[in-house]
């Protein structure tokens, strides 16, 4: 019981980074057709940015952190002006492509910057446990989850009411209509590139802020946010929000309990796992539109 | 267009002959000596390198016949040479099978495993596809780490040479021409492939799969044929690679491996067969010069930072995907062809 219930907390809060990086993608692909596979790279960048500005730069937290912020902004504009934009139009052959051109980019510059495999933040939650019943639980798992729960109901809250989220739903539905009716598409891109960048380095921060800063391992997390995607659907925010806690979960309880019988470790593929038998049997989804081609 | 002046094509064999001039034959002659003589002068370290060319052109040319002929795009194709090669490595070292029978295996079982996971490219296309070979790699890879009762605790670490009838080729100059006779093989396989019954559906299956299939080609067949040949080269260059570098690890089939892969394709030009063969060599032509050139900027600068060695060829890579995608995105085999023209019309080139 002490266990499924660890499982259960842990499962959540991982998920909902899932999400977080999932929503990143989901805006991107929403808004400008484009398949983002360099989201675990992106995870990766501003994880060691952040680990720069905290450790290296010794900035306290509240100063820090919204610096990483900037630099994500940053980010996502310059890769949305020099890599993506001069492709709109192209094959999605192409646009997966210069994804993965940037993912090994990223990950060069990365080695470059910071060449140490390992690293670890000053802690940015509480630290002492909690107790809930029987079970001991780590407070910042706690923290991690409120903090994307306020961040998805900001999202909301921006998609449905701000001017630009509502740009951004109304480029997702169709380019042409928006273009004509005077909403700059191109700038609606490099703001959903923007979006992305923070959402993934606000994912980074909480993975690396629990655990330590590495490199194949935070690529890894951004990779198996596709799981998230595909279970939720490619083209819904609602999707990539539930199904990031239901992967996470998978992975903690199913990993937890399957490690017994299964090799060691096995929690490692199940997000993997999962696209392969959604890929298989439902490819649209939970909740993405099903219009997707059968051929 | 493609034929020099004065030069016409007067029966079916002559227009689909690969071959037409005579300069054609004495140049392709005048390559294939250089080629075969090749050991005489070049040292170890260098056959090494065209060993690894040889052994990357073969699992890209399988790539390039499931991505850029048929147009399902993989982002695992590492994954299906670690199949091949921990096959071959296994089926030699474990079972005392001869090279040459652990070879076929190794495609076999590739080939096998990729058409497992291509069948959802019946049901999805496109990015859906590339997330699950990226989801195969993943699953492939951590198999291998964790089945070790057969795929050793940290690989396999004494593959045995390859021997053929009894001879170890265990010298680089040996392994070449073992492995440049196969790159040969697999390169003028997929030349005809493409020209047959299989390799036009392929092509009008990535051009337009609704379309192929109301002409009445079965995609459920094409499909997996197109990932059971792409996997099964791969799985043939795995076995070459182990058993040249006569050690394997999960390490040499990384996730970057694959997307390299993908990229040297897009770097030589999808769905043509010179593509292949000169986005390799100038994927790994600047890999080596950056290893080579590295060492070199590091003591001419101390101050640089302490991980360039590392990560200035990713770096490197990266970009000049980025760059081929926007600036030429038909890739070297374009350029060489321009030059072909070029070369053929002057000087009159209007």
């Amino acid at each position: 019981m002490t266990e499924l219930m660890q499982y259960t907390i842990t499962g959540l809060s991982l998920g909902m980074v899932y999400s977080l990086i999932a929503l990143g993608f989901v805006l991107i692909w929403k808004s400008s057709g484009v398949a983002n596979l360099a989201i675990g790279q992106l995870v990766l960048f501003s994880s060691w940015f952040t680990y720069g500005m905290l450790v290296q730069a010794g900035l306290p937290p509240w100063l820090g952190i919204p610096l990483v912020i900037i630099f994500a902004l940053m980010l996502g504009w310059s890769v949305e002006r020099l890599a993506l934009r001069p492709l709109i139009g192209q094959p999605i052959l192409s646009l997966i492509a210069v994804t993965l051109g940037l993912a090994y980019f990223i990950e060069g510059l990365v080695g470059i910057i910071w060449p140490k495999s390992l690293a670890s933040l000053p802690p940015l939650f509480p630290q002492e446990p909690l107790r809930i019943g029987s079970a001991v639980i780590r407070q910042e798992f706690l923290w991690a989850a409120v903090i994307s729960i306020v961040l998805f109901v900001l999202l909301s809250i921006f998609f449905k009411y701000h001017r630009m989220g509502i740009a951004m739903r109304a480029t997702a539905d169709d380019q042409k209509a928006v273009q004509a009716c005077g909403i700059p598409v191109t700038r609606i891109f490099s703001q959903s590139w923007m979006f992305a960048c923070v959402l993934a380095a606000v994912g980074g921060i909480r993975i690396s802020s629990i655990g330590n800063i590495s490199k194949a391992p935070l690529v890894e997390m951004g990779l198996k946010a596709f799981s998230v995607v595909i279970l939720g659907g490619l083209d819904s925010f609602l999707g990539a929000i539930i199904a990031g806690p239901i992967i996470g979960l998978a992975e903690t309880i199913g990993g937890g309990y399957l490690s017994k019988v299964a090799w060691e470790g096995v929690r490692e593929v199940i997000p993997f796992l999962i696209i392969i038998i959604v890929m298989i049997f439902k490819p649209y989804g939970l909740f993405g539109e099903k219009r997707i081609e059968r051929v | 267009m493609s034929l020099p002046t004065g030069i016409r094509n007067y029966t079916y064999a002559e227009d689909m002959a690969i071959l037409r001039t005579r300069t054609h034959w004495v140049l392709l002659g005048v390559f294939l000596l250089l080629l075969f003589t090749a050991p005489l002068y070049l040292n170890d370290h260098w056959l090494g390198i065209v060993n690894r060319i040889g052994i990357t052109i073969i699992a890209v040319t399988g790539l390039n016949i499931l991505t850029g002929y048929c147009g399902q795009l993989s982002i695992g194709h590492a994954g299906f040479m670690a199949v091949g090669a921990y096959t071959s490595a296994v089926l030699t070292d474990r079972l005392g099978l001869p090279f040459l029978a652990s070879l076929i295996f190794a495609g076999l079982s590739a080939g096998l495993i990729g058409m497992v996971f291509g069948m959802p490219s019946l049901r999805v296309k496109g990015f859906y596809l590339a997330i699950t070979t990226i989801a195969a790699q993943f699953i492939i890879i951590w198999i291998i780490e964790h089945w070790t009762e057969v795929t050793g605790p940290n690989g396999i670490m004494d593959v045995s040479p390859a021997s053929i009838g009894g001879i170890a080729l265990k010298t680089p100059a040996s392994e070449f021409y073992l492995i440049l006779a196969i790159t040969i093989l697999t390169v003028y396989g997929a030349k005809n492939l493409a020209r047959t019954k299989v390799g036009r559906a392929f092509v009008a299956i990535r051009d337009n799969d609704l379309a192929a299939e109301v002409m009445g080609i079965n995609l459920f067949r094409y499909k997996l044929t197109a990932f059971f040949i792409g996997c099964f080269l791969a799985g043939l260059a795995g076995s070459l690679m182990a058993h040249t570098s006569r050690s394997i690890s999960p390490d040499y089939f990384q996730f970057k491996d694959s997307i390299l892969y993908v990229g040297m394709i897009i770097i030589g030009g999808l769905g043509t067969t010179t593509g292949p063969i000169l986005g390799v060599v100038f994927i790994r032509l600047i890999d080596e010069f950056v290893t080579q050139l590295s060492p070199t900027l590091q003591t001419a600068f101390p101050n640089l930072l302490p991980g360039f060695t590392s990560g200035i060829a990713p770096m490197i890579f990266g970009l000049v995907i980025i760059l081929f995608l926007i600036f030429e995105p038909r890739g070297l085999e374009h350029r060489w062809q321009l030059f072909k023209a070029a070369y053929r019309n002057w000087p009159f080139s209007y």
